[in-house]
């Protein structure tokens, strides 16, 4: 069984009519509108090594492919290389006689007790950097290639200009958006790289032919004969960590540099407003903007599971919690065009007066006595069944019309939000000026009671 | 660079004095934002400078291969997989049943690939998608929609990875193979033109191979642990998963050589007797998760890969596919097609696969059809600077990497006007499809 903890008993509709839990969602200021991560836009901020939590530039990070320089991963099994120092005694170059002491470096897994020494690669005289690179055989060949395609490109480009330029003079033709009639693009399609290399011929011995072969060599014999030494091949993953390389023997596999990570900050597709923005420094939990929506909208919960039967009208206790340090005002109104078929399962009866939540101020909240602060609020106690800091229990009664199934409601919340964006501030009052928000909420209150009374409710 | 750390670290020093919850005077929210859109608008004037690099992907059938243009090889090989939300199982991209299903995951695949993988924004960026020419136009438009809407990308060029992969070998005349995972598709390609008469196509590839490891492990294979010996496989079926079998093609088995492979053929398909079999290489023992040991017998190790050359009752392996497209071309693109052989895909990464095709397609050609048909003794294959499953990712990524990349692609301001692909937007996909149409 779900607890009644469960987050995504109690969603909210997004603007774009999906329907999440109110701590998946964000809160444009700007737009007054809910958000999930579809309607906002993904941005990279900083890199970060994951390992010395060292910020990187993103430029830098680009020139390094996104890879640390100090830290290593494991090539065998991905865990974190720790740097190893020995002392190495060598002959004085002064003195033969005398030794002398050095400090080398090596790396090893803690985990897999792989070491750069297994697969034969000299310690090293300083802790870090300085690993070798594996460089790709072919990087020679592929520059020569792209060296050339960029300047058959330019040829091209160049020689369709002139042609626009000469067609737009002499026919005073207008070309629709996509270039001309489909069937012209279908064949400049086709083209798309016999023009690029059909251009090569204006460009002579620019580029050395690639060569062919017509034998290969036969699988070594071994393979007929010995077992195939699993402990020394690589696996598919080894493999694809290293795309250019791919070494089928665990002998051939080097220290990876450890892949960054990426704060990233969202923005409002809309309005292109920040709505979460982390903050500066990789070790830090904290936001520079963070606007979920579980900080400014109100929160509804199931207090408790409740029995349902068929057209019984049940009271279910809600919470309502106010994240702001304001007090609140919420009222619930019943959804007028029920568009949704799968969540009105039950009718449901809504408190009729508006509820008021007292603010969120963390010190004091303890303090509260119950009582007293119902008092305060002058709480019907046929509708707000309790009352603790900025958090209500309320009930609704609810009537299911279904025999079997999920009790399912849904209903319209609207609050009061004050507006502190800029220009809202702006205004003459140089108070935050309070809107109301509204939004969709759909809840799932459990399953209606099985007829038969012997079998435990689930 | 250093300017733009200090503007941020002083609008955070004045948020960090805050809590969260605490509302902002004016003042305060003025230079907040107002530092923010100065640092913001300073890092678009650097990406202007510095030109973002174009997103290549090549979304395969089993792995997807993804990197920056003007590089040279893919930033990351990852499984075209992601978890499901609902079922919290993970699954091919390519399983899918309705085109919602397909977004879903394809938001997913590339959501790890920008922001794990390449750390890049993708907003307005030029994306090349290589495909193969099978690819069915709804994955097409999905991976459309997903990358133009979701990750409002600036342009995308669809380009046909046979295609790519000639530009990694600077021709344009080719007869390219590609054997990934689900099938072996062959194309030849004269002057830049793909020959649509000749395309074969075949599904057999890795799958194919990992099938036939899976039904001979369930049912002669046998596993022990330290208190059961030889329990056979079929009793503990769910022990050998998808990942064990891909292993064990992969660290185990290999592509026999020619006359080993008759041999087998003549006793698994003709009926020959057992005692024919060349005698099979030593047995492995695989260790599974848990302890217990997985026989691999010699006989799997060897003849789970004659899958790609045992013909069928029509006569058809992967080492026909390409005499027949060579058939079908024009008679004077075949001699040099036939010395342009270029293969890519990963199943060709298999120990022993050249030397073997090699072998099989000297034979075939002795044979009179072709011998009659044909003339040609002898194939030349090409090198290709890669590895074979990620050459057509390569080609993509030098064609990212030039000026007339922006002519040949699909705006998103076109793609948003129209609401749909253009047709033009896969190089003949339609020509394709009716041909398809014709031979089935
Ligand atoms: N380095 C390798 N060695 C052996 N087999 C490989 C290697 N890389 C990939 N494969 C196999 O090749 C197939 C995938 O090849 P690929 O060209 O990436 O296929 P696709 O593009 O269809 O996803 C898989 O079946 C995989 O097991
Ligand atoms: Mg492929
Ligand atoms: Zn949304
Ligand atoms: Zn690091
Ligand atoms: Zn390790
Ligand atoms: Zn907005």
């Amino acid at each position: 069984m779900a607890t009644y903890a469960d987050l995504e008993l109690v969603k909210y509709l997004c603007c774009c009519k999906k329907k999440f839990s109110v701590c998946r969602l964000y809160l444009c200021k700007y737009c007054l509108q809910l958000r999930c991560t579809d309607c906002t836009q993904h941005e990279v901020d900083t890199p970060y090594c994951p390992h010395c939590l060292e910020n990187m530039p993103s430029g830098e990070a680009k020139l390094k492919k996104n890879r640390c320089s100090n830290c290593f991963d494991c090539p065998v099994c991905g865990h974190t290389l720790v740097t190893r120092s020995t002392s190495h005694t060598s002959p004085s170059p002064d003195d033969p006689t005398k030794t002398i002491a050095k400090k080398m470096y090596y790396m090893a897994c803690g985990f897999c007790r792989w070491t750069t020494r297994d697969v034969g690669l000299p310690d090293q005289s300083v802790a870090s950097g300085s690993w070798p690179i594996l460089q790709n055989p072919h990087e020679q060949r592929i520059s020569s290639l792209l060296e050339n395609y960029k300047i058959m490109a330019q040829i091209e480009k160049a020689e369709h200009e002139r042609k626009k330029y000469v067609s737009r003079r002499s026919h005073l033709y207008r070309q629709d958006k996509y270039g001309g009639s489909a069937a012209g693009l279908r064949r400049k399609g086709m083209s798309t790289f016999s023009s690029m290399s059909s251009t090569e011929s204006k460009v002579p011995g620019e580029l050395e032919p690639s060569v062919t072969v017509d034998s290969f060599e036969p699988l070594p014999n071994e393979y007929f004969t010995e077992p195939a030494a699993l402990v020394k091949t690589t696996k598919l993953a080894h493999r694809h960590s290293v795309p250019e390389f791919q070494p089928t023997e665990i002998s051939k596999l080097h220290p990876i540099h450890k892949h960054l990570l990426m704060r990233k900050s969202l923005r409002c597709k809309e309005c292109e407003h920040n709505v979460s923005k982390a903050d500066f420094n990789p070790s830090s939990i904290k936001f520079k903007i963070q606007l979920t929506a579980q900080h400014h909208v109100p929160e509804i919960r199931i207090l408790t599971p409740s029995t349902f039967t068929m057209n019984k009208e049940t009271i279910v206790t809600l919470t309502l919690s106010n994240p702001s340090v304001f007090g609140m005002t919420v009222s619930l109104h019943p959804i007028e065009d029920e568009s949704d078929t799968d969540y009105c399962s039950a009718k449901v009866e809504l408190p009729k007066k508006e509820l008021l939540l007292a603010g969120r101020d963390e010190p004091s909240m303890q303090m509260y006595d119950d009582s007293s602060q119902a008092d305060e609020f002058k709480d019907d106690p046929k509708v707000i069944v309790f009352r603790k800091g900025n958090k209500i229990g309320f009930v609704v009664k609810v009537t299911p019309v279904v025999n079997e199934g999920d009790v399912k409601i849904q209903f319209m919340m609207k609050h009061e939000f004050r507006n502190t964006t800029a220009a809202a501030l702006q205004s003459e009052s140089k108070e935050p000026e309070i809107v109301w928000l509204e939004h969709k909420v759909y809840m799932n209150l459990g399953p209606i009671a099985k007829k038969d009374p012997n079998v435990s409710q689930a | 660079m250093t300017y733009c750390k200090l503007l941020a670290a002083h609008s955070y020093n004045q948020v960090q004095a805050k809590t969260e919850f605490e509302d902002f005077t004016q003042a305060d929210k003025r230079s907040l934002y107002g530092d923010q859109l100065g640092s913001m608008s300073f890092l678009e004037g650097l990406s202007i400078v510095d030109e973002p690099k174009i997103i290549i992907v090549d979304i395969g059938a089993a792995y997807t291969k993804c990197g920056l243009a003007g590089e040279t090889g893919p930033r990351c090989i990852i499984a075209s997989q992601v978890r499901n939300p609902r079922t919290k199982e993970v699954d091919n991209i390519w399983n899918y049943s309705n085109t919602s299903e397909l977004y879903e995951s394809l938001k997913e695949l590339v959501y790890a690939l920008i922001f794990k993988h390449l750390l890049v924004t993708p907003k307005d960026r030029r994306v090349v998608v290589v495909e193969s020419l099978l690819c069915p136009s709804e994955f097409r438009e999905t991976l459309a929609r997903v990358l133009f809407k979701q990750f409002e990308v600036g342009s995308v060029l669809f380009a046909s990875s046979h295609l790519l992969s000639l530009l990694t070998l600077g021709t344009n005349t080719g007869l390219v193979m590609d054997i990934g995972f689900k099938e072996t598709l062959v194309v030849p390609i004269y002057e830049g033109i793909p020959i649509m008469k000749g395309w074969q196509s075949l599904p057999v590839a890795g799958k194919a191979i990992e099938s036939r490891i899976k039904t001979q492990l369930m049912e002669h294979g046998t596993v022990s642990t330290s208190e059961q010996k030889f329990e056979a496989v079929s009793s503990v079926p769910e022990s050998i998963t998808d990942d064990v079998i891909e292993d064990i093609k992969v660290r185990c088995c290999f592509v026999t050589d020619f006359s080993r492979g008759q041999q087998i053929q003549e006793v698994t398909m003709r009926g020959g007797h057992a005692n024919k079999l060349p005698p099979p290489p030593p047995d492995i023992d695989y260790p599974l998760d848990g302890g217990s040991i997985l026989n691999v017998s010699g006989r799997i190790r060897e003849h789970s890969c004659e899958v790609l050359f045992e013909q069928d009752n029509e006569e058809i392996s992967i080492a026909t596919l390409l005499l027949e497209a060579l058939v079908k071309c024009p008679i004077d693109t075949r001699r040099v097609l036939s010395s342009s052989v270029v293969i890519i895909g990963g199943t060709a990464m298999m120990p022993g696969f050249y030397h073997r095709l090699n072998c099989e397609l000297i034979e075939l050609l002795r044979k009179p059809h072709y011998a009659n048909q044909l003339g040609v003794k002898q194939f030349r294959f090409y090198r290709p600077p890669t590895k074979e499953n990620y050459t057509a990712w390569l080609g993509g990524a030098l064609t990212g990497a030039l000026e007339t990349l922006p002519s040949k692609s699909l705006s998103r301001d076109a793609y948003l006007q129209r609401g749909k692909l253009p047709d033009w937007c896969c190089v003949d996909s339609d020509d394709l499809c009716e041909e398809k149409r014709h031979k089935l």
